[in-house]
């Protein structure tokens, strides 16, 4: 049995707030993460697990500042200044995959965060609301992928009583933009910092060992890169995007180093897998409380070969300039900016994982996605790559449609033999 | 012989820039009739303006020389849609920082700093210190006319009003004075009230609130007030100089709820309600605005706290199905009344 199902099975029902801010609990938890019971399907997913399991139980017991964060903000700039970062869309995913959250988009709804609103977003404050996250002693939002986060966080700013900061991250190529939004970084840690009651030396020193981390990590991921896009890969996408919450939020730790290192490791030992399926790029996230999609496209001979969210984006860092460098990894990031980047990034991806086909999840709500969905699709067609377009929805599960789902995939399939 | 206007549809688009370069700033308001035509380039869970912007634009009405705002997904949206359209159209995109005081003046000087030389590109000549002097004095004055021609205009005229003094005189969406002669059937009694929101269409939504009894007393809309609300005067003896006091004056006007400082925000549009005599605030805004849905509870409570009731309402721009709404503003007004 799958660890979520264990926790689902003895706590479900007697969920409170008060339960994540108990010892006894987290200990029950560590321990159901050590015993046989379980078995992830890779080695590396017990890492990033005690990590995030560390992490989230340091957050509610409260034993260093909590700073909430979005997708694109670097955790090495969190974790460089001792503090630790927690990421409410994620904390949305997984309150998905437990199938918690119709209860808290509900009472957001209450709240009058209507449904054309993101559903992570008002998962995260349907949770925040009935007191089930950690409280944040700062929030700190990238003003991309989207508009949500750093809007969601302002209402949760005021909940809370913390104060919120957002950085604002240049257009591309714009003159001194990377010097501007370092500034902004610079700015970010020292607040961070001195949270922890950290000197201007020991913030940049801490920074520094994040950033030498994270090149590490950079470092295995590239190797998993190169083996993913070799025809007997036998990591698929369906599981693979899980891994962006390592690439989000363990970069800058130990746990992301090792993560990535076992998982290089692994995949050269498992060796070939040698089918002919279709190979499958998969845009934007996933629904997280099925699984449906996915045994759909096993039985169709098709499998995830790559994704949009689980790359390396950035180049390596340079630990005697961390914020420099940080505001170029996130700076150069491509959903930064006008949609020809993202519409870059995949076509190259598809090109380098020598898709048959492309699948877009337009996540309800979702305007950086769904809004760019269509150019995308344009664009990856230019080059020769079939495209699906799925209105779905990651988190609620009430907004998807599995019949429409099933027989728009499986007619697309069907156009790719 | 090239087109000299250039069209933009934010309200924090640097009108001044475009003038002193000396083009013809028309600001779409887009074709709520026809938004499904948009449907091939953006998703239909998109702000409907911008929709019906591009709809307007696919009709080939209005210009295709184009100037936007980064201030929201939707905007950056129809700009990537604009570019696949109108790919050898002068095309740009201008950042808008969410952070005001002296960090944020500093990214949006860069910005029109930006924005000045591609423009200089593109009309092959030199913008200079009295170009952009005297295209600050010409916004002024437009601005001191509306707020004299606005005083005594409420509801959908008013709208209308200030819609007209956003374009040209002669063009199709300016209208002038004239754009007040929208007669609206109006309820016997009238409450006062301030509403505020992103983009509403001035003959369906605000028309609406007018029909259920509601007198719009200040309309703290990007296509209403908000952007007369405050001067954006700016002088000084280089470009250099005037670009900054440009910067500063836009992150000063009372800001759309994407901004980082809701607190001022709504310490404003309470201000303004009491001054223009407001019994209540109708929050109404465009479906699919991230920035107003996730505003609407935190300043419904700052409101509250005032003491200023509030009502909340949705838009999809075309506004055709009226009835429900029209029986929830008799309700409310009835209820403040």
């Amino acid at each position: 049995m799958e660890l979520l199902e264990q926790i689902k099975e003895r706590y479900l029902d007697r969920l409170s707030p008060a339960t994540f801010r108990s010892r006894l609990f987290w200990k029950t938890v560590e321990g159901l993460a050590l015993s046989p019971l379980n078995r992830p399907h890779w080695k590396a997913d017990r890492v990033s697990l005690a990590y995030f399991i560390r992490a989230t139980r340091d957050a509610y017991l409260r034993r260093a500042p909590v700073v909430w964060c979005n997708l694109l903000v670097p955790s090495e700039l969190v974790l460089g200044t001792g503090c630790i970062p927690f990421y409410p869309e994620m904390a949305a995913a997984v309150v998905a995959s437990a199938g918690l959250a119709p209860r808290f988009i509900d009472h957001a709804a209450e709240e009058e965060f209507p449904s054309d609103a993101c559903s992570y977003h008002r998962c995260m404050l349907g949770c925040a609301m009935e007191g089930f996250l950690p409280e944040p002693d700062l929030l700190l939002a990238v003003n991309y992928p989207c508009d949500s986060a750093p809007l969601s966080f302002g209402f949760a700013s005021d909940l809370y009583g913390a104060p919120q900061f957002v950085l604002d991250v240049p257009l591309p190529g714009r003159e001194d933009g990377m010097n501007l939004l370092a500034g902004q970084m610079a700015e970010a840690a020292r607040t961070m910092a001195g949270l922890c009651g950290r000197t201007e030396r020991e913030m940049m020193e801490g920074l520094s060992e994040a950033v030498e981390l994270s090149n590490r990590a950079l470092g295995h991921l590239r190797r998993v890169e190169e083996m993913r896009k070799r025809d007997d890969c036998t990591l698929d996408g369906d599981e693979a995007m899980g891994n962006v919450s390592v690439l989000a939020g363990c970069m800058g730790s130990p746990a992301g180093e090792e993560f990535y290192r076992l998982l290089a490791e692994e995949l050269r030992e498992r060796g070939s897998r040698g089918d002919s399926s279709l190979r499958i790029m998969w845009m934007h996230l996933k629904p997280w409380y099925s699984q449906a999609i996915f045994h759909l496209l096993r039985e169709h001979g098709a499998r995830l070969v790559c994704e949009e969210y689980t790359h390396a984006t950035w180049e390596a860092m340079d630990p005697r300039d961390p914020l420099g460098s940080l505001a170029a990894k996130v700076g150069g990031h491509f959903l930064v900016g006008p949609v020809e980047r993202r519409a870059s990034h995949l076509v190259r991806l598809a090109e380098e994982y020598r898709v048959d086909g492309a699948i877009h999840y337009n996540h309800w709500g979702c305007r950086q996605s769904c809004g760019g969905a269509p150019l995308v699709k344009k664009a990856l067609q230019r080059v020769g790559v079939p495209t699906l377009i799925i209105d779905g929805d990651c988190v609620d599960d009430r907004e998807y449609q599995e019949g429409q789902v099933s027989t728009r995939l499986e007619a697309f399939l069907e156009s790719l033999r | 012989m090239g087109d000299d206007r250039i069209a933009w549809f934010c309200a924090y688009a640097p009108v001044e820039l475009l003038l002193a370069a000396g083009l013809e700033p028309v600001r779409y308001f887009g074709d709520p009739s026809r938004i499904d035509d948009a449907d091939a380039l953006l998703h239909p869970a998109i702000c409907p303006y911008v929709r019906a912007c591009l709809a307007q634009a696919m009709q080939g009405s209005g210009p295709h020389h184009a100037v936007f705002v980064n201030s929201c997904d939707g905007m950056r949206r129809l700009y990537d849609a604009w570019k696949e359209l109108f790919p050898e159209d002068f095309v740009f995109l201008l950042d808008l920082p969410r952070n005001a005081g002296k960090a944020g003046e500093r990214v949006l000087a860069g910005e029109y700093r930006q924005l000045l030389a591609a423009l200089r590109t593109f009309r092959g000549r030199e913008i200079t210190r009295d170009d952009l002097a005297a295209a600050c004095r010409e916004r002024e004055e437009l601005r001191r006319s509306y707020l004299r021609l606005a005083g005594e205009a409420s509801g959908a005229a008013r709208l209308r009003l200030a819609q007209s003094f956003q374009s040209p005189p002669g063009s199709a969406e300016g209208g002038g004075a004239a754009a007040c002669a929208h007669p609206v059937a109006k309820a016997g009694r009238e409450i006062p009230v301030l509403l505020t929101g992103n983009l509403l269409n001035p003959a369906g939504m605000v028309s609406l609130l007018e029909k259920a009894g509601a007198r719009v007393v200040w309309a703290d809309l990007c296509n209403g007030d908000r952007a007369f609300a405050a001067s954006t005067l700016a002088e000084g003896e280089s470009v250099e100089e005037i670009i900054g006091g440009l910067a500063a004056a836009y992150l000063e006007r009372p800001p759309c709820a994407r901004m980082l400082d809701a607190e001022r925000r709504c310490r404003i549009l309470a201000e303004n309600a009491r001054q223009a005599g407001a019994s209540a605030v109708v929050y109404a805004s465009l479906k699919f605005c991230d920035s107003y849905l996730y505003d609407f509870p935190r300043t419904r409570e700052r409101l509250r706290r005032e003491g200023i009731p509030v009502l909340r309402l949705e838009s999809d721009y075309a506004d055709g199905h009226a009835g429900q709404v029209l029986t929830r503003v008799e309700a409310f007004l009835e209820m403040i009344s």
